[in-house]
């Protein structure tokens, strides 16, 4: 899909495509802000002007009373303050718009990471399926900063040396018209290095960035691979593989240095020195032959290094707006995403109160293709307790993603309570309906943070209850810092178990009228084991509980099992019903009974 | 500048690079005081009206001259300087590299990859500007700082360079200033930065959880608390950038105005000429630069120092696994014997193992079963020597495994762990990977040892297929068999399975089993597993239960002995009936 052109790594390819128009597309963002950019370009104007007279106000000392050695007191004082007091605006000025541009390029990339992050909350969740996590963080922070990076010096430096330029030329056209209009040809000059120096620079920029990735994708694989590389005893040939490849990088970014050196600073200073030339030979043959204002000559030549400095500075950033132009073509590339969250149908909104559940005929395919449920159809009482069970991409989950309205459903309905799924606000139903995944994930806080996360109307007391219906005050209390146990990144710090636990706390203190949960696999401690079983009886109570089920005590307490197999329900019944069935009956008899084969019955 | 001292072994060991870098940098600064001397001298012929054709096309020459010489000085010093930072940072993760190469797990648990990674990268760079941008500019402000005032003071006037240069030291004290102020709140900034970044990663991997619980009005809140707390500590950051140009101007500006006023009061007095006047501003203008330089220097070279101490605290760090030094060269053959009364993992208070006193015979295959965290990986690290014994010995033949170099203990040995960890080569590449150099034949054998081969033919490019995060994604059951045949390959003489088929499924595990007894006939197989089903046919199985042999026998012994081994058997068969009951009426 269009998503590897721009969305994916562009280092992969070392190019992308960045659509016509990203540059005003991105200006477009200061609009709302125009006042203040008004201001910003008004101070700008004043501190060119205030910057560009000071050398007039030395031709005028020069010219007028220098020269003619005539020092009348009071005006000579007048030029002094004046000219002090320039100084002082010039910097007061400089300062007041270098200030309100990067606080504009600040704010507009504030609003674009907002609009990213509620981009990113309205996308449905096979975006997330299919995206990697690090390149979607990569887009909110990293592109956007690499935007701002363009706001606040390229465009910024722009429009100042722009302005210093314009302020520069004006006032060499006053001096002098002829001489300044002759001054104009340095500008094809310039455009000719800026596009040369383009040409040159931009593929070794996209090759160095290429090959920068290469070597930290290389370092990155091998500190995780470290162990197996010296159990197989390929540490030689690996530290060989990364030699090569950063010397590669060396290559490349020595080849820019030297770019750089023919083309950028040191070149700037020869055709200063041209101009220079230039500027001593107009002045020169003049004074063969007529008077030269040596004020202007003064003035000139100043203005002469004045003329550069932007040139150099606009020179030095083209590969920053390259660089920004690719991030905001990956950002726009999201925004622009039509996809979108299943959104609430209808103006109905019912409410969720006994939590009976039905299944109607329901099929879906992640993909439009592949059906991974299958006509699949069953109802839950209020109260009742269903066991899902199947092996791994047998459709579980997947229903279990429906009913959480994570996926738009395609064929069936879903009802709850005798209204269509799609029908509820997206409140209710996260407040009615509870998840427990299997892999607990924490949020890095503390264990009540965790519980309760940005719900602010649960109360100490509503996170306490909780914990002790799922039993996790009991390691509470052993811990020094109980409800403000800090929880690391991921909640590395605690066991398996504890997650769960936290987990399901968290679950409960919602109290919810419908409780969904997929049983963890993973092996837990004895402890912790006991703790879960007691947790897990305590939650269902009074609640309808859908239950991704592995273990088989959880199993046997299920009111209904549902068995999956290729996306339909193969078998359901009570634990007893289907005992008596000749399915799974005979087997599980068999090996209850103390006749135990090695070999599973493989023709039930 | 302590960095630049301890850096010398670099500047020494490209010492050539270093002194013409700085020679070609000082010339550079000297060409700088020749344009302006003929400017003024233009300047001063002008006002007399002496200007021939001869002086005029002389000094334009000279111009030309410096500009072409200049242009080259310019290019030379900076490919030599930069240059030398660039092979600078190349080396240092050179050295990295090969350094990580050597240390050990314990050192890998200790340490975030992420850290590692931003040492290796971020601190890389940072030195790398200290030894260009901060050698740069110490020397070019020292050689131009000196060369264009004592020009001023020899050749123009030495009391009106004292006057004129009265402001600058304020410009070199307050950019430190700034500079220092710069790095604070850039620092609070990028953490700033981090923070939201952390934020984001967060939310993206828990959006399930979000969704589920109906948190997206308070992550969107804290999302633009912390994006508006960005945008206020920048805002602070710009505060201090944006003083630092008109700072400049402002004490440039006293300079110039000290230097024309007092400068025209020496003209009139006959002190001075206007031409050395208008020259004498030009040099100012030239030692703006060093003056800022100076402070930026300070700064630069603080990062610098931070960093590199950093990486050297890594380059220093020492492997805990270590050869003894009369270690043998030949690979280790014979009965494997673990004697081990105690192993603690570094740092733990509780023991991984205890207790073990397991004899395997030369060619047996011995299961090991027992819950995660029972010590089952523990027995094969140990023997790869990720760690070392406190206590006891593990032997082969007879003979210590300590009395042999690692090379030659792990080149008899083949491994799957228990994560499939592949690299980012192509299938067949990572196959060969314990011997690049394996010929079709060998790779295609393991293959279909590990019951992969005909899913890889399968695949577009076969044999070929890139893996990893740039290439195809396998499922964790291919991943696994593609990791078995990799530690089949060149039939090492002992096989150490660590849960390797956890995730193929139960037909799949049966073919490959009945392949093994078959290719390990006489050759020593060690099987972890949760199943039971992988290690039933072992000639030994042994229970693990908090680092200690618990049960010991064949799988018949065992069940007879009706205890856990029996209890996990009888669950097992349950569980997996329930789990695949679909699978018989399904189809």
């Amino acid at each position: 899909m269009a998503l590897d052109s721009v969305g994916g790594d562009p280092s992969a390819s070392g190019r992308v495509l960045v659509p016509r128009g990203t540059f005003w597309r991105l200006l477009r963002y200061l609009l709302p802000r125009w006042p203040r950019l008004i201001v910003a370009l008004g101070a700008l104007g004043a501190a060119t002007a205030a910057d560009v007279l000071q050398p007039i106000m030395v031709k005028i000392f020069l010219d007028r009373y220098l020269i003619p050695r005539h020092f009348p007191r009071g005006p000579l004082i007048a030029l002094a303050l004046g000219y002090v007091g320039l100084i002082g605006l010039t910097a007061l000025f400089a300062a007041v718009q270098l200030l309100l541009f990067e606080v504009l390029a600040l704010d507009v990339v504030q609003r674009l990471r907002v609009d990213l992050f509620d981009t990113i909350q309205r996308l449905p969740l096979a975006y997330f399926d299919r995206t990697p996590v690090g390149v979607l963080v990569s887009r909110v922070t990293n592109d956007t900063e690499a935007i701002l990076e363009m706001f606040m010096s390229v465009l910024a430096a722009f429009i100042q040396n722009v302005a210093l330029l314009m302020g520069v030329i004006l006032a060499m056209l006053a001096l002098d018209a002829r001489l300044a209009l002759v001054m104009l040809i340095l500008f094809p000059v310039f455009g000719a290095i800026m596009w040369l120096y383009q040409r040159v620079s931009s593929p070794l920029f996209y090759l160095a960035r290429h090959r920068l990735s290469l070597l930290n994708a290389k370092l990155n694989e091998s500190l995780q691979g470290m162990a197996l590389i010296q159990h197989m005893r390929q540490v030689v040939r690996w530290r060989e593989d990364f030699h090569a490849i950063n010397d590669a990088y060396r290559a490349v970014r020595y080849r820019n240095t030297q770019v750089n050196g023919v083309l950028l600073r040191p070149l700037t200073e020869v055709v200063y020195l041209l101009t220079l030339m230039a500027v001593l030979a107009y002045f020169g043959t003049h004074s063969l032959t007529a008077a030269v204002n040596i004020g202007v000559l003064y003035a000139f030549v100043s203005y002469l290094s004045r003329f550069f400095e932007p040139v150099n500075n606009i020179l030095q950033r083209l590969n920053s707006y390259q660089q920004a132009m690719v991030s905001a073509a990956r950002v726009f590339h999201i925004l622009d995403d039509r996809g979108s969250r299943p959104m609430p149908v209808g103006a109905d909104h019912p409410k969720i109160i006994a939590g009976e559940v039905r299944f109607e005929d329901v099929s879906f395919a992640y993909d439009g293709e592949h059906d991974v449920l299958r006509h699949v159809s069953f109802t839950v009482k209020s109260g009742q307790t269903v066991a899902l069970v199947g092996h791994t991409g047998s459709g579980k989950s997947t229903a279990m993603n429906l009913l959480l309205r994570f996926y738009p459903l395609d064929r069936g309905r879903i009802i709850i309570d005798g209204h269509d799924l799609r029908t509820f606000d997206e409140e209710e139903l996260r407040q009615k309906i509870a998840l427990v995944l299997q892999e607990p994930f924490l949020f890095v806080g503390d264990v009540a943070s965790n519980i309760r996360l940005g719900t602010k109307s649960l109360d100490e007391a509503a996170v306490h209850r909780a914990a002790h219906l799922v039993q996790l005050d009991r390691f509470l209390s052993q811990w020094p810092l109980g409800y403000r146990t800090p929880v690391g990144e991921r909640g590395a710090t605690l066991s398996t178990g504890q997650r769960q636990l936290i987990s399901f706390a968290r679950a409960m203190a919602r109290d919810p009228v419908i409780l969904v949960l997929d049983e963890a696999t993973a092996s837990v401690d004895t402890e912790t084991e006991a703790a879960i079983q007691r947790a897990l009886a305590n939650m269902r109570q009074g609640r309808t509980t859908i239950i991704i089920a592995h273990r088989l005590s959880t199993i046997q307490d299920a009111d209904i099992i549902l068995v999956f197999h290729r996306g339909e329900v193969v078998e359901r019944g009570t634990h007893q019903e289907l005992l008596r069935r000749k399915g799974l009956y005979h087997a599980m008899y068999q090996l209850q009974s103390g006749e135990r084969t090695a070999t599973p019955p493989a023709s039930v | 500048m302590r960095v630049f001292r301890e850096l010398m072994w670099f500047f020494r060991q490209h010492r050539r690079r270093y002194v013409t870098g700085i020679v070609f940098l000082g010339l550079t600064s000297l060409m700088g005081l020749i344009p302006p001397a003929i400017v003024g001298m233009v300047v001063n012929r002008v006002v007399r009206h002496q200007v021939t054709p001869q002086f005029l096309v002389w000094s334009l020459s000279a111009i030309f001259v410096v500009a072409v010489l200049s242009y080259g000085f310019r290019y030379l010093w900076r490919t030599r300087l930069y240059g030398g930072a660039i092979l600078l940072g190349t080396e240092l993760r050179d050295r990295l590299f090969e350094h990580f190469t050597t240390l050990s797990p314990d050192f890998y648990h200790a340490h975030r990859i992420g850290d590692l990674m931003a040492h290796a990268t971020n601190d890389v760079q940072a030195i790398q500007e200290t030894a260009g941008d901060g050698v740069f500019m110490m020397v070019d402000a020292v050689i131009s700082g000196v060369v264009v005032i004592a020009t001023m003071a020899i050749a123009i006037s030495w009391p009106l360079t004292i006057v004129a240069l009265l402001p600058l030291p304020f410009l070199a004290v307050i950019m430190a200033y700034y500079g220092r102020l710069l790095h604070e709140r850039f620092t609070t900034a990028q953490a700033a930065f981090s923070d939201i970044n952390d934020r984001v990663q967060e939310y993206i991997s828990g959006i399930r959880v979000v969704r589920a619980f109906g948190q997206e009005a308070a992550e969107r809140e804290a999302f633009v608390a912390l994006s508006r707390e960005v945008v206020e500590k920048n805002v602070a950051v710009a505060r201090i950038d944006a003083l630092f140009d008109p700072t400049i101007a402002v004490i440039a500006g006293l300079s110039y105005f000290l230097a024309v006023a007092v400068g025209a009061w020496f003209v009139v007095r006959g002190a001075l000429t206007l031409g050395s006047l208008t020259a004498f501003t030009l040099y100012l203008g030239q030692l703006i630069w060093p003056m800022m330089a100076f402070g930026f220097v300070f700064n630069i070279v603080e990062r610098g120092s931070a960093s590199y101490d950093r990486v050297k605290q890594l380059l220093d760090t020492e492997a805990t696994v270590q050869e003894r030094p009369q270690a043998r060269e030949i690979p280790p053959r014979g009965d494997l014997r673990y004697q081990i009364p105690h192993f603690y993992y570094p740092g733990q208070a509780t023991p991984a193992l205890q207790r073990i006193h397991l004899a395997v015979r030369e060619g047996w295959t011995l299961g090991i079963v027992g819950r995660t965290g029972a010590g089952k990986t523990t027995l094969f690290r140990l023997l790869l020597r990720e760690f070392d014994l406190q206590d006891g010995d593990i032997s082969l033949g007879g003979e210590s495994i300590y009395q042999y170099r690692l090379d030659a203990l792990r080149s008899v040995i083949g491994y799957a762990p228990q994560d499939p960890f592949l690299f980012s080569l192509s299938i067949r590449d990572n196959i060969a990977f314990r011997d690049p150099d394996a010929d079709d034949e060998a790779i295609v054998r393991v293959a279909k040892l590990a019951a992969i081969h005909d899913e890889i033919l399968l695949l577009p490019e076969g044999y070929a297929t890139m893996i990893g995060e740039r290439g195809m994604t396998l499922s964790g059951g291919q991943k696994q068999r593609i990791s078995l045949a990799r530690a089949l390959l060149g039939d090492p003489p002992i096989l150490a399975l660590d849960d390797t088929l956890s995730s193929v499924d139960g037909q799949t595990e049966a073919e490959i089993l009945q392949h093994l007894r078959r290719a390990r006939e006489n050759r020593t197989t060690l099987i972890a597993s949760h199943r039971l089903s992988a290690v039933e046919h072992a000639d030994e199985i042994i229970v693990l239960e908090g680092g200690g042999i618990v049960e010991q026998g064949t799988h018949r012994q065992l069940l007879a002995l009706g205890g856990r081994y029996r209890d996990m058997y009888e669950r097992q068969q349950l569980e997996r009936l329930v789990e695949q009951g679909g699978q018989a009426h399904g189809s």
